[in-house]
């Protein structure tokens, strides 16, 4: 047949079937008339005739399906007949799409989480060839940046590289200095734009000559700061825009979709490391080997894969090092000499949040995988049930002949519409979803982390194929049960034999919805305690009540002994505050950022090999934190530049280095550093340094007078009252000390929450989708026994009018509860220590298989399902028996 | 080449049309059905509702044409008809037939 013919069958539908009609119905009547012919009886002859011809409907069917356009017709009529058929039991449809959009949005929203953080590729040429350089220094778990020189070295390599980039997002004032802007831009070395293959909108991007020494302080605006400062003014370009104060020419415009190559951040303009760092005053030390800041991507030469990369590198490494690190570093020289190079693709940019997130994302698709398991199991036995109340219908369409496959596929279209719809509305969840988890997320982070969350065809075509597979997944078995009927039985009504493997199909599913809720609600309880463990561990300074203020005493133009004292300025006016009952400044506070640790030697032991974290005090840091002072003396104002070095360690450095012996007394040194001895003074307890999960590392104080040179310092205040009237106090005093730079001004409670944040987001959303979990297994549970109450509704009655009492009806259906329960604990909980020790690394303070959580989930567990087999069993209990036996 | 169990029994039915179509040219579907019942002696007995299902299907493949007309007794019918294609396909069927016989009675003669 044509194509022609077939396309215009598509739309003659309707008389195909008058013509495959009369053509059966020409074969019948030509039979019948040769079986009259041939001597039979006519009711006889149609009867032989029917018989010879089998299933008319089958060969109507049969050739319908044969026209392959005409099959699409056939779809057309499944679906506006599940459309009838949903429309008709709003009920069940609306409870079906509503739990399929939570399930899908769900999982949609994590999964566009993912997308953006760790999935998405830089909106650069062909950004699949690009690879990362990351340096693991020897006994380093995680990567180190690469300093400057460093990265020009690399840059160097154009046998094995066609382009390398080292970049790093800061925050710079711009405009004018009177009303500066804090602004996200980026510092670029001169390959970057090159490499990205980024085309300008306006001007020029930067290139290597801007790079060089010498070379005037040039920038490239991003197209969205070009629009929103200058609503896209061209005379802007050619024209100077004011950073950290110095004077740059706009030369360029880079593309809309490019806001930089750090994921998370948003970069609005683009400046050169070797022509800007030099002309800013406090950033010159940026261009110097011992600055390690950048990250780098680079662009290899077509055809080079990864392996030869590392390879050819690994050659080229102890050179280029020691050509771009000066001997008065050896120890760090030989330390970076010695570190490995990864080469990890590059395509997606780099980004800070993704170790710290990566787990958690994992953790959490697992998570809303289940729940959506556990609601497919619901929709499933809703559809068992629903198919038992049209089992009639069912059974008469198969005995006139439809194909049972067909019927299948009808059943089905009605599951893949529900997922439709779930999936549209899924959409729109999703996006909600994925914005509050972004913003969660930057609550541990100084500034909102943004992410392109706008759905791609990525996000848009897992949220279909998890549909679809849902579709599959509750429609199918029920599909199948239903169209599984012994035909004559089921019209005639007894159907108890079906009914009863429709139940027990009904009893695994909620079995398995009891298991794997047991599995959330026991990892909602894991990461609750974790976080709770946490909150409360001593962590060897006072938490509340602290008060921490920063003033950028570099940027107001202060430095070395100047600098030192501008900071005991400031203590002075602080401490005259009234409610302050002592206060100090440091380099580093406990759980802050910036943690420093240097190679300490002790005088008359051997040079151990690890580094020990090394802080700069004020006089009465440890009063005012309230750590206390287990032996000798805090720093005093006469421990100054000219007095004898002085240091106090904490228990861990003693207990590390000192063993056995009285560490009063002792002398160590900072090695690389001159003028280093020092006298241990004193002995302080163990304060949390960097993270609050590691037990506190050997730890070093020296007083900031002593070495503070250009450091910055923080300022810590300990009062008795209110923080907030404090920092109001506060701020009124010490900002105008600091001209057009403004105080930050924060709590250590505030900085340890956000050092919780993986585990708070952890523990708030595994404990709304364990909540989530357990309700829906509890509605599970209760559909089924309802299902199961309303069956035996006469087999109740029968009980009764034997003289069964109300309470033994009751206790029936508790039982079938129990068992049910019982039955999905017996799965979960073997499960449950080898789905948590996946997660092992994320708890703190309890082992996977902690019994007191398990033990108190699976009470919950059999709290929520008693509840729920309540009602039908109250209702069991209530059956009339002369009411049942009639409706039998 | 030897097929799939299900292929054989589509594929003799198709062998079974395109060679009576070919010797007794334009037939309606009943016609079919006579003249292989007849001429097989009535060993073989087509389940009659199939054999639609499959001259459609022929019709897609492009073996057959069809078109309405009258039959003896003056009533409307629909008439197949051989096409060139469907004659090299007959072709085709006839080898495989002989094939499929000669391997079969080759294993049976081995003793």
């Amino acid at each position: 047949m044509s194509w022609i013919n077939r396309f215009t069958n598509f739309f003659r539908t309707r008389k195909l079937g008058h013509e495959i009609d009369e053509e059966i119905r020409f074969h019948l009547e030509s039979r019948v008339k040769d079986n009259i012919q041939a001597g039979m009886p006519p009711s006889e002859a149609s009867q032989d005739a029917e018989r010879r011809f089998g299933s008319r409907l089958r060969a109507e069917e049969g050739v319908r399906e044969a026209n392959l356009l005409v099959w699409l017709e056939t779809v057309r009529q499944d679906i506006r007949y599940a459309f009838r058929t949903l429309r008709r039991n709003t009920g069940f449809t609306a409870v079906a799409i509503g739990s399929l959009a939570l399930g899908i949005g769900a999982n949609a929203a994590i999964f566009s989480l993912i997308d953006a953080l760790l999935l998405r590729s830089l909106p650069v040429r062909d950004p699949q060839e690009l690879v990362q350089l990351q340096m693991m220094m020897p006994g380093a778990s995680t990567p180190s940046s690469f300093s400057y020189p460093l990265v020009r070295a690399l840059s160097e390599q154009s046998e094995i590289f066609s382009g390398v980039c080292g970049f790093s997002n800061a925050v710079f004032d711009t405009g004018r200095r009177e009303t500066p802007e804090p602004v996200t831009g980026t510092w670029l070395t001169g390959a970057c734009h090159e490499m990205f293959g980024l085309v300008p909108v306006a001007g020029r991007l930067l290139t290597r000559e801007d790079d060089r020494p010498g070379a005037p302080p040039v920038v490239v605006l991003s197209d969205t700061y070009w629009e929103s400062k200058f609503g896209r003014n061209p005379s802007v370009i050619g024209g100077q825009l004011a950073i950290s104060g110095v004077a740059a020419t706009v030369v360029g415009v880079s593309p809309r979709s490019f806001t930089g190559a750090t994921i998370g951040e948003v970069s609005h303009f683009a400046v050169s490391i070797g022509s800007m760092a030099r002309v800013l005053p406090d950033r010159s030390s940026f261009l110097e080997a011992s600055a390690r800041w950048l990250q780098v991507l680079a662009r290899p030469h077509q055809g080079i894969s990864r392996e030869q990369i590392t390879v050819r590198l690994a050659v080229r490494w102890p050179n280029l090092v020691s050509a771009a690190i000066p001997d008065s570093m050896a120890a760090s020289r030989r330390r970076q000499m010695e570190s490995t190079i990864n080469v990890i693709p590059g395509g997606t940019g780099w980004s800070s949040l993704r170790s710290r997130f990566n787990q958690p994302l994992v953790v959490l698709m697992a998570v809303v995988a289940l729940i959506l398991l556990i609601a497919c199991a619901n929709i499933a036995n809703l559809l068992l049930a629903r198919a038992t109340a049209r089992r009639r219908e069912i059974a008469v369409r198969l005995a006139i002949g439809a194909g049972r496959t067909r019927l299948i596929r009808q059943l089905l279209t009605e599951s893949i519409l529900l997922s439709l719809f779930g999936a549209l509305l899924a959409v729109a969840l999703a996006s909600f979803g994925s914005q509050f988890l972004v913003a969660m997320l930057s609550s541990g982070q100084e500034s909102m982390i943004v992410l392109d969350l706008n759905p791609n065809w990525r996000v848009l075509g897992f949220i279909a194929s998890i549909a679809f597979g849902t579709a599959l997944a509750f429609g199918i078995v029920p599909a199948l049960e239903a169209t599984a009927v012994g035909t004559a039985h089921t019209i005639a009504g007894t159907s108890a034999r079906i009914a009863g493997s429709r139940s027990r199909l009904g009893a695994m599913l909620v079995t398995a919805q009891v298991a794997l809720s047991l599995l959330l609600v026991i990892g909602a309880g894991l990461f609750l305690r974790t976080l709770q463990n946490l909150r409360s561990l001593d962590p060897g300074f006072r938490r509340d009540g602290v008060l921490l203020m920063e003033v950028n005493g570099r940027k107001l133009g202060y430095r070395g002994p100047q600098l030192t004292a501008f900071y005991h300025e400031v203590l002075q006016e602080i401490e005259a505050i009234p409610g302050v009952a002592s206060a100090s400044f440091s380099f580093t506070t406990p759980v802050g950022k910036g943690q420093v640790s240097q190679r300490i030697a002790v005088s008359g032991q051997s040079v151990p090999n690890e580094e020990t974290l090394v802080n700069l005090i004020a006089p009465r840091f440890f009063q005012t934190l309230h750590t206390p002072l287990i032996g000798g003396r805090e720093f005093t104002v006469g421990d100054t530049a000219t007095a004898p070095g002085v240091a106090i360690v904490n228990q861990a450095f003693v207990r590390r280095y000192l063993q056995g012996v009285q560490p009063l007394g002792r002398h160590l040194s900072i090695v690389g550093q001159a003028n280093a001895d020092m006298q241990i003074v004193g002995v302080v307890q163990d304060a949390v340094y960097e993270s609050l999960r590691e037990s506190p590392p050997p730890t070093v104080y020296a007083p900031f007078s002593q070495r503070g040179g250009n450091l910055r310092a923080v300022f810590e205040m300990d009062t008795r009252g209110s923080l907030a009237q404090l920092a109001a106090s506060v701020r009124t005093k010490i900002q105008p000390k600091s001209p057009g730079s403004p105080i930050q001004i924060g709590t250590f409670t505030r900085q340890i929450e956000s050092s919780l944040v993986q585990e708070r987001l952890m523990a708030a959303l595994a404990g709304c989708f364990g909540v989530l979990a357990l309700l829906l297994a509890a509605i599970g549970l209760y559909g089924l026994l309802a299902y199961s109450v309303a069956r035996r509704t006469s087999e109740m009655g029968v009980r009764m009018a034997l003289g069964a009492k109300r309470s033994q009806v009751l206790w029936m259906i508790a039982r079938d509860a129990i068992k049910l329960l019982l039955g999905g604990l017996a799965v979960g909980l073997p499960a449950a220590p080898a789905a948590s020790r996946l997660v092992s690394s994320m708890l703190f303070g309890l082992t996977p298989s902690d019994p007191a959580t398990m033990l108190a989930a699976t009470a919950l567990l059999m709290f929520a399902g008693l509840l729920a087999a309540l009602l039908p069993a109250y209702r069991a209990s209530r059956v009339d028996p002369l009411v049942a036996l009639r409706y039998e | 080449m030897p097929k799939h169990t299900n292929d054989r029994l589509q594929g003799t039915l198709d062998l079974l049309v395109l060679k009576t179509l070919a010797s007794r040219g334009p037939m309606h579907g009943y016609g079919i059905t006579l003249h292989i019942e007849q001429i097989s002696q009535e060993i073989l007995r087509l389940e009659e509702g199939s054999l639609y299902p499959a001259l459609h299907r022929m019709m897609q493949a492009g073996w057959l044409r069809s078109e309405w007309g009258a039959s003896q007794n003056n009533r409307r019918a629909r008439y197949y008809s051989i096409t060139a294609a469907g004659r090299r396909q007959l072709t085709e069927e006839e080898k495989n037939w002989a094939q499929l016989t000669e391997a079969v009675s080759r294993v049976l003669q081995f003793t």
